[in-house]
């Protein structure tokens, strides 16, 4: 990102007679603004929202890159406990960048570095001295595409706690009379109950997970993810791949799922976000948090001129 | 769609000309497979069969086959058989055919005619060009059959005629007076024009166009693959039967007929006295054997195989998960694939050099374990780490979203889900050092054809000491043998004649064909491995 194309993004971008001699600035670079959409600068108190209750994760400032790329930046947002946050934006607008910043999941990617805090219960994730093992266990996530291990179900569920060494079993725990096989067999039950699996695979849970259909394997992902017991399910377009009636599953899913845990999910389906979230952030082309607050006040009234164009589909 | 033609979705005259075609087809599989087995000597073509010379039969048939494929061809210019045929049969098959008629031309105007240079090269060149303008400029039906169905009628009329016979000798009177005989050429020429002609008749049962061009191009692969495992077949074939009568030389079964075996204090007699693999080679035995060679061969690759994989996987985890990738990695790959194609006889002089001075300063069992391991080292490299790149990173990522560790990652996900590729790689490398001659003949070979009680015993060699090491195994320290090399000093050397071989050209079958049987038995043994790792990462 070269400081011209920075500088017009701020300082001019109100001026729309330059529109077309920016975007050509901008070959080879990630355009700043996408056609159709207009341009205007983002005002700080778009993204404040005030809720009640305690914020689970506290974001100041948080600026990412890969590399030269500038892909998040100054995001600032709180994210309520025991609710469920929705991240929209066009593709490319940094969304899952974001995500992986939650459990530091960016940190096994070469090319990215992230400035900027993120609080977890009010304890900085980023200082030195974090147990990531711990971070992760606390903050659990699904990926876009379904990516169960080549192994059993039941094999699948324990294998984060079997891991961690939560649960003890295998040869050596049998014959030291240490074998937690029946927390094993609770803890399968208890998570794939949660994630609404249990009745379709409660007959097979020494089938290989890969002969699952898409829908039921993103569920897997979830049990799998919730078995470590997370405060945090982080989800990033978990039903993009899957059908309609697998999609509605998830959605009902993650609705329940708000009671215990905080989810933050990302979608590029609008509809989806008005229907399960409670507040929802806005991310516009260049990285930026647009607009970030109550789900019906976003949908319904946004602050952000852009915003409205893009919920009304004139771009994205 | 202007100027395509309409062609009907359900062809319903299959009947006459398509029969004919299928016919032809199968006359020309048959004469291939004939031709084969004349070339392996399974048929020999100077009999006569129902009073008429196989050469002669040969060529009645290739010209009959020759006059089908070009009567189709023509018959469907013509009109008379329904066929989608393109405007021309391709530049591919013109050159082809060119090639072919040019060599011809070339052979008989130089050969037959006594032609000079500038003679032979000029009708070489006229029928190449010809053959050319046959095969690319007429309609695709014409192209495609006349010269193929030209060739096999000419190569039908040579044999019918009697220009080229069962006498016949090409001698090309190079330095070492090699030649060609008849033995050799007849079945050559055969399958070659039987193989031209049946793609040509397979062609016209499609109908030519894009259907014809689809079978005609199935029919090759399909004939290329068959005779490949013809070929295997024959090769393994030949050897059993070469090697059984020598291999069950006095076999006999019942009760305590068997050698003596005591295991774990108990004494028992086997059951079955089969002298060949149970005996060695010794004066007073009735029938000798290769038992040392037996147990060499195996402990030899069992020692490789337990020195090459561990630290062969171990430096895969390493460079692939562990790595930067970069120059490093490439460096390392680069030697590699440099090691792995280095020759045996290197491995061996190393193993001479390095390892025999410094194990007991002789040729031993455990310098051929680690010579061949040093040879079997690189290829687990290679193979295990292109299985673990093949993992897909999402798995990877899974397994770190639930705060897993990196090395736990790759013990209980990376590691299993390469697995069988890796165990495909030992198996390719097994196949490869079962077999080495050479760096056994510098490392570890004792006396040819040693006795039965000159068998390895590493498992009972195990012995406790009171100093360090504390364990000691003389048996791993000393020379033995192994069935390459047997088999090797047998045949080249003319040893074992001067000993008490009884028959010694079926003691050398014989151990060819338990030396095929070992090496298929540690494929078998590595098949069944990966199928039953396989069947672990897969739903049914
Ligand atoms: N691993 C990566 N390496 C380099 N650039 C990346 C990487 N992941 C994402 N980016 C860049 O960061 C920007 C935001 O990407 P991303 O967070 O995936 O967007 P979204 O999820 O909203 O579609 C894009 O311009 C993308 O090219
Ligand atoms: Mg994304």
């Amino acid at each position: 990102m070269t400081e011209t194309t920075q500088s017009t993004d701020t300082d001019q971008a109100a001026e729309s007679a330059q529109t077309s001699d920016i975007e050509m600035q901008g070959s080879g670079q990630p355009l700043e603004v996408t056609a159709g959409e207009t341009r205007e600068k983002t005002r700080d108190e778009w993204t404040d929202y005030e809720f009640e209750g305690d914020a689970k994760f506290a974001v100041e400032d948080l600026d990412v890159y890969y590399g030269d790329d500038h892909a998040l930046k100054g995001v600032s947002m709180d994210i309520p406990e025991n609710s469920v946050t929705a991240l929209i934006g066009p593709s490319g607008c940094g969304k899952s960048t974001f995500l992986r910043c939650l459990n530091r999941m960016n940190d096994r990617i070469k090319a990215a570095s992230v400035d900027g805090t993120v609080e977890l219960d009010g304890e900085g994730i980023y200082q030195d001295g974090i147990n990531l093992v711990e971070l992760r266990k606390r903050v659990g996530m699904v990926f876009q595409s379904p990516n169960p291990f080549p192994k059993s179900i039941r094999d699948n569920i324990s294998y984060g706690p079997r891991k961690h060494g939560d649960l003890e079993t295998g040869f050596l725990a049998n014959l030291l009379g240490r074998s937690d096989d029946e927390e094993v067999e609770e803890l399968v039950e208890r998570s794939l109950t949660q994630a609404a699996l249990w009745d379709e695979v409660k007959d097979r849970l020494d089938d290989n997970a890969l002969g699952l259909s898409g829908g039921q394997q993103q569920r897997l992902c979830i049990a799998r993810a919730l078995a470590t017991e997370p405060d945090v399910l982080l989800m990033d377009e978990p039903a993009s791949a899957l059908d309609p009636i697998a999609t509605s599953k998830i959605e009902d899913l993650v609705h329940e799922l708000s009671e215990h845990y905080t989810v933050v999910i990302v979608t590029h389906n609008m509809q989806q976000a008005a229907r399960i979230s409670d507040q929802t952030a806005v991310f516009l082309t260049g990285g930026e948090l647009v607009e970030y607050g109550d789900t019906e006040q976003v949908f319904e009234d946004p602050e952000s001129q852009r915003v409205e164009d893009y919920i009304s589909g004139k771009f994205g | 769609m202007a100027g395509a033609v309409e062609s009907e979705l359900v062809s319903e005259d299959t009947s006459e000309t398509e029969a004919v075609a299928a016919a032809a087809v199968g006359v020309a599989a048959i004469l291939f497979a004939l031709s084969l087995a004349a070339l392996f000597e399974l048929v020999t073509i100077t009999d006569t069969v129902a009073g008429i010379p196989m050469v002669a039969l040969l060529g009645a048939l290739l010209i009959l086959l020759g006059l089908g494929v070009v009567g189709f061809g023509v018959g469907s210019r013509l009109g008379y058989v329904a066929t989608n045929p393109r405007p021309s049969a391709g530049l591919v098959a013109a050159v082809a055919f060119s090639g072919i008629w040019f060599v011809v031309g070339g052979l008989v105007a130089s050969q037959t005619l006594g032609l000079g240079t500038i003679g032979w090269g000029g009708v070489a060149f006229v029928t190449g060009g010809l053959a050319f303008a046959v095969t690319a400029l007429p309609r695709e039906d014409i192209g495609s059959t006349l010269p193929a169905g030209l060739l096999a009628v000419f190569a039908g009329a040579v044999f019918v005629t009697g220009l080229i016979g069962p006498g016949w000798v090409w001698d090309l009177g190079w330095e070492q007076s090699a030649s060609f005989n008849a033995e050799f050429t007849i079945p050559v020429i055969t399958a070659f024009c039987s193989l031209l002609v049946s793609w040509g008749a397979a062609k016209s049962y499609g109908g030519f166009g894009a259907r014809g061009r689809h079978v005609g191009a199935y029919l090759l692969v399909y004939l290329n693959a068959l005779s490949i495992i013809a070929v295997l077949f024959l090769l393994v074939a030949f050897t059993v039967f070469k090697g059984l009568p020598g291999l069950f030389n006095s076999i006999s079964f019942g009760l305590g007929v068997g050698p003596e075996t005591t295991l774990f204090g108990f004494t028992f007699a086997w059951p079955l006295s089969w002298p060949f693999v149970m005996n060695g080679v010794a004066l007073l035995n009735d029938v000798n054997g290769v038992l040392p060679a037996i147990a060499g061969t195996i402990w030899l690759v069992i020692g490789a195989v337990l020195f090459a994989v561990p630290l062969g996987v171990g430096a895969a985890v390493f460079i692939t998960e562990y790595a930067e990738h970069g120059r490093f990695t490439q460096v390392v790959e680069i030697a590699t694939n440099g090691l792995w194609s280095t020759p045996s006889i290197v491995f061996g002089l190393f193993g001479l050099a390095f390892l025999v001075p410094r194990l007991g300063n002789g040729k031993s069992l455990l310098a051929g374990m680690l010579t061949l391991g040093f040879m079997l080292l690189p290829l687990v490299v290679i193979t295990s780490r292109e299985a673990m790149l093949a993992v897909p990173d999402e798995y990877r990522d899974a397994s770190a979203a639930l705060g897993v560790t990196k090395w736990q990652t790759i013990r209980s996900i990376v590691l299993p889900a390469a697995l069988p590729g890796i165990v495909t790689g030992i198996i390719l490398g097994v196949g490869r050092i079962a077999g080495e001659t050479a760096p056994i003949l510098l490392t570890m070979a004792g006396s040819v054809a040693p006795p039965g009680s000159q068998t390895v015993d590493v498992i009972g060699g195990f012995r406790f000491i009171s100093s360090p090491p504390f364990v000691e195994n003389p048996e791993l320290l000393q020379a033995t043998s192994a069935l390459p090399y047997q088999l090797y000093s047998l045949i080249t050397a003319g040893v074992g004649q001067s000993s008490s071989i009884a028959n010694i050209e079926q003691f050398r079958w014989a151990t060819a064909l338990i030396l095929l049987v070992v090496v298929l038995g540690f494929y078998a043994v590595g098949i069944a491995t990966r199928y039953y790792f396989r069947r672990k990462l897969q739903h049914e």
